[in-house]
């Protein structure tokens, strides 16, 4: 058993769901289309959705120029995650297109499919209609991650890894640039593309 | 994980699980009784399953008589559902083995019905609820006074099935309640031990993975 007590001595700082996609035309390029997707249970801000969409990550542009935006249904959530989570994730910290990316406010989303075989997030607002595809999905493995091995490296992380091989980002109908690449989690190989469930931050007492 | 001995330090455990992933998903549940050491008057249980070998799904299973032989309307004992072989499955492999549950003949006798509507509401942060109607049947089951969340880990020695690993986070309800057709069951929310800690038999636990563990 991995803890002396069952019960953990830290602080639940979220808990929720949070698949993504992360999109590159030259596997040893920068992404060149992003998605984070969060279902949010619990938070210090409350319940909601929330997603990071980056149509042109390198780019400090925002609507209607590019879909360089974040949409969610409780605003405070969506500027809680970009300060305390997003911003802490070494691979979209210094993207210009999420420093410029604005706050979309969702009008409709819900999720589709079965993670067993093809699932999706649905997400729109009065002028986005975007659909993230996980294809090609892999076997569940459970995590339970100490901080440093994290990205932000400050919170401990329960999660569900599903991998995904065929991911797509389409955004008004059309589907952006880019395939999944290779990346190891934990010691293990995985794709750039995955469902998180059952996610959960713990901040170490 | 059962290879690793307890109370080693933090950065020795595991980071990749080497068991099976049974599911996951939401598992909270309300146990009602007329005091603190008397069986149990009313038990209300729900899944809302995001990851099985059978699908997904929500399940809400009531029993206002657990140990009577009876469905309904003879008795409140009600199971509703959207996916009737995760349902089987989830009773079969996981609730006839959880200790409040084990041995309770509404559990066998009890009526299944198709679910017709379901609602969640509430925030999480004071009070949540789920509410299930099929057949002019409304099954409602209420947490109040929700406290802190915590995580909690558990190994086969300590899992309420016995058999498994399980990631979860729970939310303690001072108090709840179950009804059917609006009116509530006998009993009431009682403490008891926790791992060690006073806790309500009224509790939220969200974010769960059941894992069996590696051979």
């Amino acid at each position: 058993m991995p803890l002396k007590n069952p019960l953990h001595p830290g602080t639940v700082v979220w808990t929720g769901e949070n698949p993504g996609i992360l999109l590159k035309d030259d596997p040893d390029g920068p992404f060149t289309s992003i998605a984070l997707f969060f279902r949010i249970f619990y938070s210090p801000v409350g319940r909601g959705t929330v997603l990071l969409l980056l149509q042109k990550p390198n780019e400090a542009v925002t609507l209607p120029t590019a879909a360089n935006v974040v949409i969610t249904d409780n605003k405070a959530l969506g500027e809680y995650l970009l300060e305390t989570f997003i911003g802490k994730l070494p691979a979209f910290a210094t993207l210009p297109g999420c420093q410029s990316a604005q706050i979309e406010m969702m009008t409709e989303g819900y999720p589709e499919g079965d993670p067993r075989s093809c699932y999706k997030e649905i997400v729109r607002t009065a002028n986005l209609d975007v659909e993230l595809v996980w294809d090609g999905l892999g076997k569940p493995v459970a995590l339970e991650l100490p901080a440093e091995l994290t990205g932000g490296k400050e919170n401990e992380l329960y999660s569900l890894l599903v991998e995904s091989t065929r991911p797509q980002i389409i955004v008004n109908g059309e589907q952006l640039p880019g395939k999944p690449v290779e990346r190891v989690q934990a010691g293990i190989k995985t794709t750039t593309a995955f469902l998180y469930f059952s996610e959960t931050w713990i901040h170490p007492a | 994980m059962k290879n690793i001995t307890a109370g080693v330090h933090m950065n020795e455990r595991i980071p990749v699980n080497p068991g099976e992933v049974e599911w996951a998903g939401d598992n909270p549940g309300i146990y009602l009784r007329d005091s603190v050491d008397g069986p149990w008057t009313g038990l209300g249980i729900f899944f809302h399953v995001v990851y099985s070998n059978y699908g997904r799904g929500q399940t809400m299973i009531v029993l206002g008589a657990p140990n009577e032989s009876l469905g309904y309307p003879q008795a409140n004992n009600i199971c509703m559902t959207n996916n009737r072989p995760l349902t089987d499955y989830l009773i079969r492999d996981f609730i006839s083995k959880f200790p409040s549950f084990k041995g309770q003949s509404g559990l066998d006798a009890m009526t299944r019905m198709d679910v017709e509507s379901h609602v969640s509401e509430g925030d999480m942060m004071e009070s949540w609820s789920e509410t299930m109607t099929s057949q002019g049947v409304e099954m409602r089951m209420q947490w109040q006074q929700l406290g802190q969340p915590f995580a909690v880990e558990v190994t086969p020695e300590t899992c309420a099935t016995g058999e498994h690993d399980m990631y979860s986070v729970f939310l303690e309800a001072k108090q709840g309640g179950i009804s059917v057709n609006g009116k509530d069951l006998t009993g009431k929310v009682t403490d008891r031990l926790f791992f060690g800690k006073q806790m309500s038999t009224a509790f939220l636990a969200i974010s769960e993975t059941w894992v069996k563990p590696a051979e």
